[in-house]
């Protein structure tokens, strides 16, 4: 057995009332990539955060090369040898491609006069660029004129130019394209033959099985199990970071389209802006309509309007009985939810509680002669709904930003569920949620399909349009493309046609 | 630790912190009693004095909260108070009705702070910036009106006889108390109490959940004009003039009251309807305290600085808590 | 439960104030003052600081006054609007207190009837009630009375500076209001324009000119009307602007630059540096005596710091059970006047005269009319000076 790089010994780390990491040991050895995975709040990013220095364990012990590893902050174990690239973006607009790169290190380039001599440190920044496989950018451009994905290429060149021993990734394979993420494995891989480590974060499990050599299993804040490559098995791997065999269908079982005969929802000669071109559509109650396509072809705006958030430039939308929605409040009135994309943002509000976020939608439900508001019948209703969709959770008065995504999310749901909304216009309900919270919210949905509700599903994900929709609409540049109908032929691929 | 127990630690710091305003109040009350009674002073008075001083505090500044819960600000609250009392007093000097006085201060009151909230929902812009404007205005108008009727007096009046009658504890606590009710009711038992808490944590999402954002704002305005509108009524109560600077210390130390109460200053899901009564008094109590200890011969501003730095030892505590702390994915 | 526990503490806290503050507002009476050893405790109340006046004022109570007599005094801090006078009153009265001087003027009206409703005595120690005021509260048994410059009185000394100049043959003026609206800086500078020869508005006497400042916030330059004397600049206040638009005035080299007050604080080193005649009405102290033999101050008037001590022995008098009251009984009345130095040899011997351990209503003076004096004989004293 070789020596690891990094040993970590009884790591524990509390936040607030919650328990992140109870007493975990985690070695790393030269020469691998080792995937973490788990599902929200399971610790994963907690235990490579202390690693690279972001934050401080609560207790423990940490040996780095077999000397005492107690970095004081992310730069300090940049330098001293673990780097990592983390999820949200952590790059300066306003400046140059190399100043972000060389922040707070322009020294080594010294100029006349004291001033930073740009031209050896843009060259420096290219050569540093190019060795990851960047072509197209230059030291010198401005950071502004990036998109994302290249942005997020600019912070991986800067931690590997430093050559750390080793190198954690955490989600950021969410921010590329299939171009980005070989740049990125290839040079995990360069890491690893130079016998080097790396410690690779995802939520995607067939990402995780394809490119890691090791993979550890967390949950609840305690290693749960090592897998080795020759024991990478999907299955095994889930149940392991659930706890349980996954029980029943992931999406729904019956491939017929169905629905009731009564209208719920029309749309008629949606115009909004250059966004969307002449949008007609109607949801009937049962059912659930899907609608994809492409990040920016009207979709996720189409959904506001039909929430009578966004007020379009022509055409109406109404409702089964003929009521026109013309803004949040009367389509909340003839019980429409929505669902944002945008979760923290849009749909919670991140620093009230759980139970501020349930009430605050359904308090006709409970008020007493219809304005008279009691501590006491409120409990009962937020109760439910936490019950009612197993919310992990320390009470219903802790604040909504101490939940993991999962549970963030149903929250939300609950907050719409609860007041007996009957068209659910859900905006990527499955972004950012773990598998088991994802399995939970598409059975949740077929209730209430059952139930006679309507929803209408946006999505970027086709495996879970195809899973769960009635009908898929297809959009691009601000127009339905092609419906089709529920099948279990359908495929990928034809579908993809008409996004693209 | 297992989990259970540090749930429990943390909830009992989570209860600590927000009894610790209360607490607080009660700290300086029992200082307060020890303080005067220690130096033979006339207890009775003191506390009188005390509750004069803080009363319309008190009122205007539980009006107020209904503003700072929406995460909104407004700093025209003082000028509003000096410009309804200064139009009650024309009223009545003009028909020598005290109804009709009545009518005015609070038809003021009630009117600047609709405007601010009309006007910034007509405009689209912030409604703090509308108070800014209509502080001036509004203190511009009553010191003209003042000046240009008081004369060598320097102040316009009502006989004092008019309201003397009022000026006794059983009228103003039971002013208080009825406001304070009202508002507590309005707060906490009704959808507008928790819709503007909603509004005050994220006004996108409220918007996304049905919450008119423009109506919300024009009930809090309401509610706080009807508080400067009591405030300038007991204003009256107490002095039976009007002078250019009255209320002028107002408007800041509502900020303040509103932060001794333990409200974060932003508003949003931790306001609380008390925090402007316990924090006001509380306040008031603070300053009467130093001046009691410190020796005005010291220097001027000494007990000033003290209740700085008062005001920032609160503003830490209880920051403590609304720090949240995130859990990394 | 925790909402429910800091309801019932602060209900509870309400009701604790309720019931103290309203339970026996009279029970312990004030206690009679009687002649002896028993220190005299004063409360003072004043709306400025700061001023030269002010501090002069307040060294000759503390540092003279209360050495030489058994009496404290106690300033309190800036009180800035009537509520604050009254609770201030309150305060002194729950500190078992004798006595209100007051020097400041947001509402005498109901200082007085604070003190009245508290036991305590009151005097006016600078400057005067309104007429109708005066009226209405010279019978109150608690009113000790009032001696300083009237309304007319501040109108004469503006009107005295105006013509001064005019009489110098001044042609260009700038024109320093102070704090208009207060009502003293309105009728100083009404009488600083009527002096000049000038009309406002058309109105040339005291209550027209008067009256339309008052209206008007300030004065209004188109409203102006002056015979051969030019007024080139005008300002009021103090802010960020203020120096601009001294220097504004500057710019033009007046022959004189008139202040009705403060400008001796605000303004010396830049008029005494562009070499600017300047007068102001302020008071005797050491910094206006430099102002006046080494600047360019020519023109002050001014109360010396000891002219409010008759006003204290009256106070004082009152406390031990010897009232001064007119021939109907009612609270004193006395105009004093400002005097006028517009050289350093006439100012020195104000000044000399009144300082420190010198003042001019020294203690052998004062103990004249401490005791059972007439009113005439206090009247007579205060005149003489």
């Amino acid at each position: 057995m070789k020596t690891p790089i990094l040993e970590m010994k009884h790591i524990r780390k509390t936040f607030a009332s919650t328990v992140a990491l109870g007493d975990v040991d985690l070695n790393v050895y030269p020469g691998e990539i080792r995937g973490l995975i788990g599902e929200n709040g399971s610790g994963k990013s907690t235990i490579s955060s202390i690693a690279a220095g972001m934050q401080k364990a609560d207790s423990g012990e940490m040996r780095f090369r077999g000397a005492p590893w107690a970095p004081v902050s992310m730069l300090d174990a940049l330098d001293k040898g673990i780097g990592m690239i983390v999820q949200e973006s952590g790059t300066i607009q306003g400046v140059s491609v190399a100043e972000n790169m060389f922040l707070g290190e322009m020294q080594q380039f010294p100029g006349p006069l004291g001033t930073v001599d740009r031209k050896a440190m843009n060259a420096k920044a290219d050569e540093a660029l190019r060795s990851i496989g960047v072509q197209n950018v230059s030291g010198a451009t401005p950071m502004a004129a990036l998109d994302f994905q290249t942005r997020k290429l600019v912070e991986i060149a800067k931690v590997v130019m430093k050559d750390p021993e080793i190198l954690v990734v955490d989600e950021t394979t969410t921010a590329l394209s299939q171009e980005g993420r070989s740049i990125l494995y290839a040079l995990m891989k360069k890491l690893r033959d130079a016998g080097k480590a790396v410690l690779f974060i995802s939520h995607d499990l067939d990402e995780i099985m394809e490119v890691c050599d090791t993979l550890t299993v967390l949950r609840d804040g305690a290693i749960i199990r090592h897998f080795t490559k020759a024991e990478f098995d999907a299955d095994a791997i889930r149940t392991s970071m659930i706890g349980r065999e996954l029980q029943g269908d992931y999406y729904r079982s019956d491939f017929t389209p169905s629905r009731l005969p009564e209208v719920a929802v029309k749309a008629e000669h949606i115009r909004y802006g250059a966004v969307l071109e002449d949008v007609s559509l109607t949801v009937y109650r049962g059912e659930i309509v899907g609608i994809g396509g492409l990040s920016h072809c009207g979709m996720h705006p189409l959904g506001k309007i039909l929430f009578g958030a966004i007020r379009p430039d022509a055409g109406e939308v109404v409702t089964g009985s003929g009521v026109k929605i013309t803004n949040e409040t009367v389509a909340m009135k003839h019980r429409f939810g929505y669902v944002s994309k945008d979760r923290d943002v849009e749909s919670l509000s991140l620093s009230a509680s759980i139970r501020d976020n349930i009430a605050i939608a359904g308090m006709e439900q409970y008020a007493v002669n219809g304005f008279l508001m009691l501590n006491s019948r409120e409990r009962v209703y937020v109760d439910k709904q936490i019950a009612d969709l197993s919310i992990k959770c320390a009470d219903r008065d802790q604040a909504v930003s101490q939940l993991s995504g999962g549970n963030k999310q149903k929250v939300v749901f609950g907050k719409w569920i609860g007041r007996g909304s009957e068209v659910l216009i859900l905006d990527c309900p499955t972004r950012g949620v773990d598998i088991g919270v994802k399995r939970a919210m598409y059975q949740l949905m077929t209730e209430l399909k059952n139930q006679g509700k309507s929803i209408i599903m946006i999505s970027e994900e086709l495996p879970e349009l195809m899973g769960m929709s009635d009908r898929i609409l297809i959009m691009k540049d601000g127009k339905i493309t092609r419906e089709f109908a529920r099948s279990a032929d359908l495929s990928d691929a034809e579908i993809i046609k008409y996004m693209i | 630790m297992d989990n259970e127990a540090i749930l429990r630690k943390y909830k009992l710091r989570q209860k600590l912190i927000n009894i610790l305003p209360v607490a607080a109040l009660a700290v300086l009350f029992t200082i307060l009693v020890v303080t005067v009674q220690a130096k033979g002073y006339r207890l009775d008075m003191y506390l009188k004095i005390v509750f004069n001083e803080g009363v319309v505090l008190a009122v205007v500044a539980t009006g107020a909260v209904f503003i700072y819960t929406l995460g909104s600000f407004d700093i025209s609250l003082g000028a509003s108070t000096l410009f309804s009392a200064t139009m009650g007093v024309m009223t009545y000097n003009a028909t020598g009705s005290l109804a009709l006085m009545i009518l005015v201060i609070f038809g003021a009151a009630v009117g600047c702070s609709l405007l601010s909230s009309v006007l910034a929902s007509v405009f689209h812009i912030p409604v703090f910036v509308t108070t800014v404007a209509m502080m001036s205005v509004l203190s511009a108008i009553a010191a003209q009106i003042i000046t240009t009727n008081g004369g060598a007096v320097g102040g316009i009046s009502i006989p004092s006889a008019l309201v003397k009658p009022l000026d006794n504890m059983g009228f103003k606590i039971a002013a208080l108390a009825v406001f304070w009710l009202v508002c507590f009711f309005v707060f906490s038992f009704t959808k507008i109490g928790r819709r503007q808490k909603f509004l005050g944590g994220n006004p996108v999402c409220a918007q996304l959940t049905g919450i008119q954002v423009n109506k919300y704002a024009i009930i809090a305005f309401v509610m706080a004009g009807l508080g400067v509108g009591l405030g300038a009524f007991l204003t009256l109560v107490y002095t039976p003039s009007v002078t250019a600077t009255t209320a002028g210390s107002i408007g800041m130390n509502i900020v303040v009251a509103i932060v001794f109460g333990g409200m974060p200053i932003s508003g949003g899901p931790r306001s609380r309807i008390y925090a402007a009564l316990v924090g006001g008094f509380s306040y008031i109590l603070l300053n009467n305290i130093l001046k009691l200890l410190i020796d005005s011969n010291i220097g001027y501003g000494v007990s000033q600085i003290v209740s700085a730095v008062f005001f920032l030892a609160v503003v830490y505590v209880t920051g403590l808590n609304y720090r949240s702390q995130m859990l990394p994915r | 439960m925790k909402k429910a526990l800091a309801l019932i503490l602060a209900l509870v806290m309400v009701l604790t104030l309720a019931a103290c503050g309203g339970s026996s507002t009279d029970s312990e009476a004030q206690t009679p003052a009687d002649e002896g050893d028993k220190t005299v405790k004063i409360g003072v109340l004043v709306s400025d600081v700061s001023g030269e006046e002010a501090l002069g004022f307040r060294a000759y109570y503390e540092d003279y006054i209360a050495k030489n007599y058994n009496v404290t005094f106690t300033y309190t801090e800036q009180l800035e609007d009537a509520a604050a006078e009254k609770a201030a009153i309150e305060k002194f009265a729950a500190q078992g207190y004798d006595a209100i001087l007051s020097l400041a003027a947001s509402d005498r009206a109901t200082q007085i009837e604070t003190c009245e409703a508290n036991g305590l005595y009151y005097a006016v120690v600078s400057g005067m009630l309104d007429d109708a005021q005066f009226e209405q509260y010279k019978g109150n048994e608690h009113f000790v009375g009032q001696i300083g410059p009237s309304m007319d009185t501040e109108y004469e000394a503006g009107y005295a500076m105006g013509q001064y100049f005019a009489q110098q043959g001044v042609k260009t003026v700038g024109i320093y209001g102070a704090f208009i609206p207060n009502p003293m800086h309105v009728y100083r500078t009404a009488g600083v324009l009527a002096g000049l020869g000038c009309t406002y508005g058309g109105a040339s006497d005291k209550d027209g000119i008067a009256g339309q400042l008052f209206g008007d916030q300030g004065v209004d330059m188109s409203k102006v009307a002056c015979g051969d004397i030019q007024i080139v600049g005008y300002f009021q206040g103090f802010g960020d602007t203020t120096f601009d638009e001294l220097f504004a005035i500057i710019g033009q080299q007046p022959d004189a630059f008139l202040s009705v007050g403060m400008a001796t604080t605000f303004f010396a080193d830049s008029l005494n540096g562009a070499n600017i005649p300047y007068s102001d009405i302020d008071s005797f102290t050491s910094g206006n005596a430099a102002n006046m033999a080494d600047g360019t101050l020519t023109y002050l008037a001014g109360k010396y710091s000891s002219s409010i001590g008759p006003i204290f022995a009256a106070t004082l008098n009152a406390v031990n059970g010897n009232p001064i009251r007119d021939a109907e009984g009612n609270a004193i009345s006395i105009s004093q006047s400002y005097l006028v130095a517009t050289d350093s040899a006439t100012f020195d011997s104000i000044f000399n005269g009144d300082k420190g351990d010198s003042p001019i209503f020294s203690k052998d003076v004062l103990d004249t009319v401490i005791g059972a004096v007439s009113y005439d004989d206090f009247v007579k004293l205060v005149e003489s000076k």
